[in-house]
């Protein structure tokens, strides 16, 4: 409804020459960035995996902490990382 | 923290972008020669400004590893030359497209700014095929410290050559955005700022994905009792981030 209005109100556009090519330089950002996006996704079940793992790798350590100390003890790990984060310069 | 920001950079990428289009193909009057499809100018343009401009910052960013031997300037030169890769990548296809809608051809060799960009984008892809070639981490990201400064130094040398060539096919965009009419000024600088915007959104989440992995691997470590020596990793073009970790620590940085 929106959009039939905004194309309504909106000269016509000549796809019938140009178009296909200006549609296609376009395209073809959006697939970049589309590609890049569907990259990270899988990095992101990737890591998401990872961290089940060692989740459950902590569990089956001998001597480990019930699982609500196990969080305490992790965040305290992120504190005292001889790898603190930084800024993007 | 690489993702600190990262929610309100996004949000701006995201209003930027739809400004952006919404005054292309709203705002911008026709131009009186290509008509509809000068449209391309908004993308292809500023993409290629981005990517050149992202090949030299990458140089300058190796410069700074090279003196503080800290590897958070390599990964940031890492990732900031492989996000111009892929601007670039986008510059030559949208470049062709352009082309053929505008001279009926796809490539045209005679035409000096064609070739020298695509010069200067085969040289960067040898970047991660020379990474991936070197196994020590160490001289990895020491040669490819070199080569980002040597490369980044020929990207505007390359850029100046072209410019004081004879060439009268392609449009000259930089130094003449003066002659354009107000709305398309105003709608390039727009493009512009929007394709930077996604630029630097991209090479934070690339950082931020590369930072938490190496936390992870260094949280799996600590878990399997690893507590000294450098750890093993499989064979990879990215920056390895532990192997200056004695001099970060020393200077009272980090290893990341």
């Amino acid at each position: 409804m929106i959009l039939a209005t905004v194309l309504g109100e909106t000269p016509a556009l000549p796809l019938h020459t140009a178009g296909k090519y200006v549609a296609g330089a376009y395209i073809v950002l959006f697939a970049l960035v589309l590609i890049y996006v569907a990259i990270m996704a899988i990095r992101l079940s990737r890591i998401e995996r990872d961290l089940g793992e060692l989740l459950s790798m902590s569990e089956q350590t001998p001597g480990s902490k019930p699982a609500g100390a196990e969080h305490a003890d992790e965040h305290s790990h992120d504190r005292q990382d001889p790898q603190p984060e930084s800024t993007l310069a | 923290m690489y993702g600190k920001g990262l929610r309100t950079l996004s949000i701006a990428t995201v209003v930027a972008i739809t400004t952006a289009l919404t005054l292309v193909f709203f705002y911008a009057p026709l131009e009186a020669e290509q008509g509809f499809l000068q449209k391309i100018f908004y993308v292809h343009v500023p993409l290629a400004i981005i990517a050149l401009c992202g090949f030299v910052l990458g140089g300058l960013l190796a410069i700074q590893h090279l003196r503080t031997r800290d590897p958070r300037w390599d990964m940031r030169s890492y990732v900031v030359i492989h996000m111009s890769l892929i601007f670039a990548v986008g510059t030559l296809i949208t470049g062709s497209i352009w082309a053929k809608g505008s001279w009926g051809h796809w490539w045209v060799w005679s035409e000096p700014t064609l070739v020298s960009f695509l010069i200067v984008f085969l040289l960067y892809a040898t970047y991660q095929p020379l990474r991936f070639a070197i196994e020590d981490p160490e001289r990895q990201s020491r040669y490819a410290s070199v080569f980002a400064i040597t490369a980044g130094a020929f990207v505007p040398l390359n850029f100046i050559a072209v410019r004081l060539s004879t060439a009268y096919l392609h449009p000259r965009v930089l130094g003449s955005t003066s002659n354009l009419p107000g709305p398309m000024a105003l709608t390039f600088l727009v493009s512009l700022l929007a394709l930077s915007l996604l630029f630097a959104t991209l090479c934070k989440y690339e950082l931020t994905a590369k930072h938490t992995r190496a936390q992870l691997r260094a949280l799996r470590r600590r878990l399997a009792g690893e507590t000294t020596g450098v750890p093993t990793r499989p064979r990879s073009a990215a920056p390895s981030l532990h192997h200056a970790t004695a001099p970060a620590r020393a200077a009272g940085g980090s290893a990341l």
